[in-house]
């Protein structure tokens, strides 16, 4: 994360960088838990996937509006209690105006709160530039959570409990492992390595591979 | 102060009382902004969360039971007053805030200790004051023991839908269970619980919950829960029984339940202690119910027909 404080990239940039280049889940390395334990399914990445969005676009545009005001030695705390914030709100007000979508969303909302991904994203690049390229960082980031949510969810709901976005396509499991969490580890590394190895073709083999070593 | 160092030994840099100040300040800055957000959007979600909870809960108790129109039901809240080693019911018109509230008072060994049907109550006067108080005002200080349903139509006994709670993996499983008049289980609904997405939310599905239906109360209380994988052909019954919308059960459902309903619930994979956790809760709530309810009914039906 070299480029802080000098021009802003621009928007379409900002969008590749988190979806592609800088994904969280598959080059990052970050919110590896949820990841996990969420992605039984394409329905369940795709629900908790648009939470991290709207929690992350809203956090981030708190951070770069506030960020003048906040101390730096006590700014994670602050950045917390912003994201608790956001989560709770979000939690009281569909529970309140949409107790339908509520009763399906409700468990994924409240997890969010100790996700890293929002947090390092709030570090890394809120902090640091303007609103509007935060917007774009956090659209781009938390649509490269969401996608990469949806792709796990779907190896593994294929495999483990044979259907597709709930659409049952064989009448057996065939595999059950992928729908346990330990098969959550193995698909997301499988997707890495297919990731890793599909960069490497695509850049003739320049390309540094993922990142890593972050957990949470 | 001095002999704090910092990990790598290098002495630790006396603190500034200014920063600290400054510090200070922004966290209390930070707090009061997040508590004033926070307080407001509870201030103007509560009501409608109230409402849609309560609305949420009329449908569940009417849907389980299958009410038509016309059906009365009457809410009756328990409360353990452990002190005084009695349990109080206040019984009243589901739904209607301003019906008159009745209450009796049971001790622990089962005799009635006070009604404001009037035969322990001392006179009519006393009884509508009691039903007054217990109208305004919650009993402070008591335990609640969740609320129970007791539905009728046509003057006829319905059934019931109990209030239960039991403890999951992370949070409270808040759980429905109804009851036909013969105190068998209707079916069981989760109403609130805080289960892992994909593994312990799986027993709200349909599938696990239909495991309990059909069951007598004694069945219900020698129920156990199994690891073993759920028979092929029993899952494909529950699942035909599950999206059966009222009216008579599927035929294959109730050929297999005479060979199922003696065997434990059927766990979901990876989720044992939140399956244990719902099926303790339903076993304790209906084991419980059967209880009081062989006091309360002739309290209750007693006070119908002399009204």
């Amino acid at each position: 994360m070299s480029e802080t404080t000098e021009r802003p990239p621009g928007a379409l940039q900002l969008l590749f960088n988190g979806i592609v280049s800088e994904n969280p889940v598959f080059r990052l390395a970050l919110s590896l838990c949820p990841a996990v334990a969420v992605t039984t399914t394409v329905a369940n990445g795709f629900i908790l996937g648009v939470a991290v969005l709207a929690v992350q676009v809203l956090s981030s545009l708190t951070v770069a509006i506030a960020r003048g005001v906040i101390h730096p030695r006590v700014r994670i705390p602050v950045y917390t209690i912003i994201i608790a914030v956001w989560v709770s709100a979000i939690d009281m007000a569909l529970a309140a105006f949409v107790p339908s979508l509520y009763a399906q969303v409700g468990l994924y909302i409240k997890l969010i709160v100790a996700f890293a991904i929002i947090i390092s994203r709030l570090e890394v690049f809120a902090s640091r530039q303007p609103l509007v390229p935060s917007f774009w960082d956090a659209v781009g980031m938390g649509l490269g959570f969401m996608i990469a949510l949806m792709v796990i969810g779907a190896l593994r709901e294929v495999l483990g409990s044979g259907s597709f976005f709930g659409i049952v396509l064989f009448k057996t499991k065939p595999l059950l492992f992928f729908a346990l969490p330990a098969g959550g580890f193995f698909s997301i590394a499988l997707l890495m390595a297919f990731f890793n190895a599909l960069e490497r073709k695509l850049t003739g083999g320049t390309a540094k591979p993922a990142a890593g070593g972050h957990h949470g | 102060m001095s002999d704090l160092v910092h990990i790598d030994g290098a002495p630790r840099p006396k603190a500034d009382p200014k920063v600290i100040a400054g510090i200070a300040m922004n966290l209390v800055l930070v707090c009061a902004v997040s508590a004033i957000v926070l307080g407001g959007v509870y201030v103007g979600t509560e009501r409608y969360q109230r409402e849609a909870r309560l609305a949420g809960e009329r449908s569940a108790v009417s849907g389980m039971l299958a009410l038509g129109e016309g059906a009365e039901v009457t809410e009756v809240r328990q409360y353990l007053d452990a002190p005084k080693r009695e349990v109080r019911y206040l019984a009243k018109e589901y739904g209607n805030e301003s019906a008159p509230t009745r209450e009796f008072v049971f001790g622990l060994d089962g005799s009635l200790h006070a009604s404001t049907a009037g035969a322990v109550a001392s006179g009519a006067s006393g009884a509508a004051e009691s039903a007054e108080s217990a109208n305004t005002a919650e009993p402070a200080g008591l335990e609640e023991l969740g609320r129970l349903f007791v539905a009728k139509q046509g003057g006829a006994l319905a059934g019931f839908v109990l209030e239960g709670e039991s403890r999951g993996y992370k949070n409270r499983i808040r759980f429905f269970v109804a009851l036909d008049s013969s105190l068998a289980v209707k079916g069981v609904r989760v109403l609130e619980h805080e289960e892992d997405p994909g593994l312990g939310a799986e027993i709200a599905t349909p599938v696990f919950r239909a495991q309990f239906s059909g069951r007598t109360p004694d069945e219900i209380a020698a129920l156990g829960v199994t690891r073993d994988p759920m028979p092929e052909d029993w899952h494909a019954a529950l699942s035909a029984f599950a999206s059966s919308t009222g009216g008579e059960a599927p035929a294959e459902w109730r050929t297999l339940m005479d060979r199922e309903r003696t065997k434990p619930i059927y766990a979901v994979t990876g989720a044992t202690i939140s399956s244990r956790a719902l099926t303790r809760g339903v076993k304790g709530t209906v084991d419980h119910f059967r209880r009081r309810w062989a006091l309360l009914a002739p309290q209750l039906e007693g006070e119908g027909a002399s009204r």
